[in-house]
């Protein structure tokens, strides 16, 4: 007997969270609790898909089935930040009872019609937007800030509140509402089929790893003396591969290697592949990988062609350093807070700050990594601010600088500020900053002795979060 | 009442006739107007040659001499002075000039410019407060405008990247900063330089004063100065650990930048304690004879030249000690980010369209006057960088002009130059060898690492062809300028 399948919006959820952000500056402290809603939808195994920004941060998530004004708590299983996808469950019984999952579809087809659902800003109830897919790339995720995953453009409206709404055509999903340009009209985004089926197959193993990169820069092989100077045969198109900067990628491949094709696509010229008729960059193969594995790869080096595989993983230190979502580390001595040089950090300078900030600091997050990779600290730390105390008044330096050495050992990463500070006995800690920013001192004995109290009067229960 | 009455009468009635026989001032023979016409450089298209035209301010000073600010006489093609604020204007001409100072001395061949002008005098020593006045020219009238002196100040120089004295001004007068004379009582206590808001900032007598001298006497060997940070001593647990015995003075010296042929021996943490026997506070500042309270630069600026000995007292080692510092020359040549080029054309290189640049401030300031914040953090990290003897300078692939030559590179640009051929390149010059050194078939140029592209590959055999190609679809007259 065949059954009606429900209506696509008896399985869109509303989601209303209560969130509280960290404190980047003052990394012991929280922001103030707000609300904020998004829209989620049932899927197999009694999940709700979302989007990951929905749920960042979230003290409590509250559920709404359609046309039911009962809220249920739900809580995170799964949270993939670099795709913003999430999984919620609801652990009152019944919850699901009624929900019909919806079923996933495949990557729409350009200039096809899609209705998004969603419980966006201006009213409570469930609104729907029709529109057509505009065109299908990579785009920049911002909520990880750092990745370009595939993503589809609609002329279908996107507001505050659709994300993690489902994008339904033919009753499927083919899409994840999840971001719109400011001050761009009729462009929203939603995350494409291949990226969040991508998500479901990392969580079956019921840990999520992420997306996984080639970890090589590649550049367009148009030139033709370029092209002889490699000796690329004209049967070949391929890209040249320019750097390399994964572990992985430094193993298996050489700089002048030409890609040729990744698994089964043809590599064109400019580095991209025809995927489902779309051209898209060649990097969206390797993404479409679980970390962990090879892809098949066919190159042209010392003018040969050479089948391989290259092994991927999800790099966990990008060259363009993305948002982070864990608390922020900190620790907090004889009044000095150092905490790691991070885009959050950086971002409590103010809403100008990418405009506003020592060029220096920019250079070290964003542009080291690449350009000087044997000098690059692992996780620069700042002296993010001094909290006065008779032992720190006298310092002239009292923040927003980084940590270049502290008794004479390069700092890396934070725990080395405290090794460095309980290592050796001389009679002061010399604490040295990057640039041209000096050095300042402390008393060691009077330091050890005040830390306690400055901990009391600032109200700061742990001296650390590593 | 009365009384009161008949003066307020008075008042209207003198008020007009005062002003009806209002008096020449003094200083109308000694100001005259400069207007200049020069190259405006467009660094973003070296080739092009606009011009810009500007009119600033000169005070005679001498026997057929006058004074100006250096600022905008550089890159002149024609300079011309006039005299009254009015009428002729006749051909002059640059007899010295020193850019890191600001100042330049100018003058004018014909005879009949002279004639009724008079040398005005320059105040040896200048106040740091009182009310001073602005003198010059404006359509055609002569204004004296008055203005409160705020202080004396120790300020990075309008042309330069070094510190020196300047006299700050509150002024509310509008267009300030073309080198009009400041003067107080019947002499010239500073020359502008520039207007923020109300504050007007001026070259001081005192100082213009013993250059011109130095000048005179063939003892200026140019602009010296102290090639050292230091910081404040105000954190005393600094000096201790440091052993500093005795009260608490001196600043800490914390870096010194390379720069060849500094060959002086202060040390990073020593505690410079005394200048030219003047005692430094922990601010940093020494009491001079005349001005009080200053900041230690000055002792670098005050009536010393880049080669002098001066003696400082340092604590190093848990003693005192005595060195005698150089003061080395202020160079646009030895930063590896040059502050300045003045009076040559841009230099480049282009090559099958592909446009090579010195990296200059001129150049990075194509982004703007805040090019600090919108040129690519990429170039501007490097000017915070010394040169280093294998890289003394760098240089900057900057555009592609496109041509079927140079498929697949045209948006390639502001990419910073590692090597040609194999070979390090540093300066502009090198370039040519670097393209001769080619093993036959193709040029190989490489970026630094981490640029957005590190390696590009040229056709040897037909660059020439496609550079000449380029320069005429492009109307570049040269495929490059390299000044001497």
């Amino acid at each position: 007997m065949l059954t009606q399948a429900a209506p696509p919006e008896e399985s869109v959820i509303q989601i209303v969270v209560f969130t509280q952000q960290p404190d980047w500056d003052e990394p012991w402290n929280s922001m103030p609790v707000s609300r904020s809603s998004g829209t989620g939808f049932v899927i197999e195994g009694n999940r709700i898909m979302t989007n990951a920004h929905v749920v960042t941060w979230a003290k409590q998530i509250l559920v709404r089935r359609y046309q039911d004004s009962q809220p249920f708590q739900a809580r995170v299983s799964y949270i993939g930040h670099d795709c913003d996808l999430a999984l919620l469950e609801v652990d009152a019984p019944g919850f699901f009872d009624s929900l019909t999952p919806l079923p996933l579809g495949e990557l729409p087809k350009v200039r096809s019609t899609v209705v998004t659902y969603g419980y966006p800003a201006g009213g409570e109830q469930i609104s729907y937007t029709s529109g057509v897919v505009s065109r299908i790339e990579l785009q920049n995720y911002t909520h990880p800030g750092n990745r370009r995953l595939l993503a589809a453009q609609t002329d279908a409206a996107i507001n505050p509140g659709n994300s993690g709404g489902p994008v339904i055509q033919d009753g499927k999903v083919v899409g994840v509402a999840f971001q719109g340009i400011p001050g761009l009209e009729n462009t929203g985004f939603f995350i494409a089929p291949p990226v969040f089926e991508h998500f479901l197959e990392d969580v079956k193993d019921k840990r999520y790893d992420g997306f996984p990169q080639a970890g090589i820069r590649m550049a367009p092989l148009q030139n033709a003396a370029q092209r002889a100077f490699l000796g690329v045969p004209a049967q070949f198109e391929g890209a040249r591969i320019d750097a390399l900067f994964s572990d992985s990628a430094k193993k298996h491949l050489r700089k002048d290697d030409v890609l040729v094709a990744v698994g089964d696509y043809p590599v064109a010229q400019d580095g991209s592949i025809l995927y489902q008729n779309n051209q898209l960059h060649a990097g969206l193969a390797f993404s479409l990988a679980q970390s962990g594995d090879s892809v098949p790869i066919t190159l042209w080096r010392d003018k040969k062609g050479l089948q391989t595989e290259l092994p991927v993983h999800v790099e966990t230190k990008d060259a363009a350093a993305g948002n982070l979502y864990e608390l922020p580390k900190y620790y907090v001595y004889a009044g000095m807070v150092f905490t790691p040089l991070t885009k959050n950090y950086l971002s409590t300078f103010g809403q100008n700050w990418s405009a506003t900030t020592d060029s220096e600091l920019l250079y070290e997050l964003f542009y080291k990594r690449k350009s000087d990779p044997e000098n690059t600290r692992t996780d620069a730390v700042m002296l993010a601010s001094t909290l006065a105390h008779p032992v720190n008044a006298n310092m002239r330096i009292r923040g927003r600088v980084m940590v270049d050495k502290i008794n004479g050992v390069r700092i890396d990463k934070l725990e080395d500020v405290i090794s460095a500070f309980e290592s050796g006995d001389d009679d002061f800690h010399v604490i040295d900053f990057s640039g041209s920013f000096g050095f300042e001192t402390v008393d060691r004995i009077e330091a050890n002795t005040a830390n306690g109290s400055i901990l009391n009067t600032y109200g700061i229960a742990n001296d650390r979060r590593l | 009442m009365k009384n009161l009455l008949a003066l307020i009468l008075a008042t209207f009635v003198f008020a007009p006739i005062a002003q009806a026989q209002k008096e020449r001032s003094p200083w109308e023979n000694s100001v005259v107007r400069l207007d200049i016409n020069r190259h405006n450089y467009n660094y973003f298209q070296p080739w092009s040659r606009r011009v810009a035209a500007n009119q600033k301010f000169g005070l005679v000073i001498g026997e057929r001499a006058i004074v100006t600010t250096a600022n905008l006489l550089y890159n002149h093609t024609l300079l011309r002075l006039q005299k009254g604020g009015r009428g002729q204007w006749y051909t002059g001409r640059v007899t010295w000039i020193d850019y890191h100072a600001n100042i330049a001395l100018v003058t004018v061949d014909e005879e009949r410019f002279w004639e009724g002008l008079e040398p005005a005098k320059l105040a040896e020593e200048v106040p740091d407060s009182g009310t001073a006045e602005l003198v010059r020219w404006n359509s055609g009238r002569f204004e004296v405008r008055k203005l409160d002196i705020n202080r004396l100040q120790i300020r990075k120089g309008q042309l330069t990247f070094i510190d020196m004295l300047h006299l700050e001004l509150d002024s509310e007068i509008n267009g300030v900063g073309w080198s009009e004379a400041i003067t107080l009582d019947n002499k010239v206590i500073g020359l502008t330089i520039s207007q923020a808001r109300n504050k007007c900032i001026a070259i001081p007598s005192s100082f213009i004063q013993s250059l011109l001298k130095a000048q005179s006497e063939g003892n200026y060997r140019g602009m010296g100065f102290f090639n050292f940070f230091w910081q404040q001593s105000e954190n005393p647990t600094t000096l201790d650990y440091l052993n500093l015995t005795g009260t608490k003075r001196g600043v800490i010296v914390t870096q010194i930048p390379n720069l060849p042929g500094d060959n002086n021996t202060l040390k990073p943490r020593d505690i410079l304690l005394e200048i030219d026997g003047n005692s430094i506070d922990p601010l940093g500042d020494y009491n001079d004879p005349v001005y009080g309270p200053m900041m230690l630069e000055n002792l670098a600026t005050r009536n010393h030249w880049a080669g002098d000995k001066i003696p400082m007292k340092v604590w190093r080692d848990g003693k005192e000690q005595e060195i005698l510092y150089t003061l080395p020359k202020a160079d646009y040549d030895n930063e590896l980010i040059p502050t300045a080029l003045y009076d040559s054309p841009p230099e480049y290189v282009m090559a099958g369209g592909l446009v090579f640049q010195p990296m200059t401030v001129p150049y990075l300031m194509s982004w703007g006057n805040d090019w600090q914040r919108r040129a690519p953090v990429r170039l501007i990290h490097y000017k915070g960088q010394p040169p280093t003897e294998d890289r003394p300078r760098l240089v900057v692939l900057s555009t592609v002009l496109p041509d079927p030559y140079n498929l697949g590179y045209q948006s390639y640009r502001f990419l910073v130059v590692d090597k040609i051929n194999g070979e390090r390149i540093s300066r502009i010059d090198q370039l040519k060898s670097a393209f001769e050194n080619s093993d036959g078939d193709y040029h190989v140029v490489e970026f630094e690492q981490g640029e957005p592209v590190e390696r590009i590959i040229l056709d040897a055999k037909r660059l020439g062809a496609a550079t000449q190609r380029v320069m005429l679809r492009y109307g570049l007259n040269e495929s490059s300028v390299i000044n001497e």
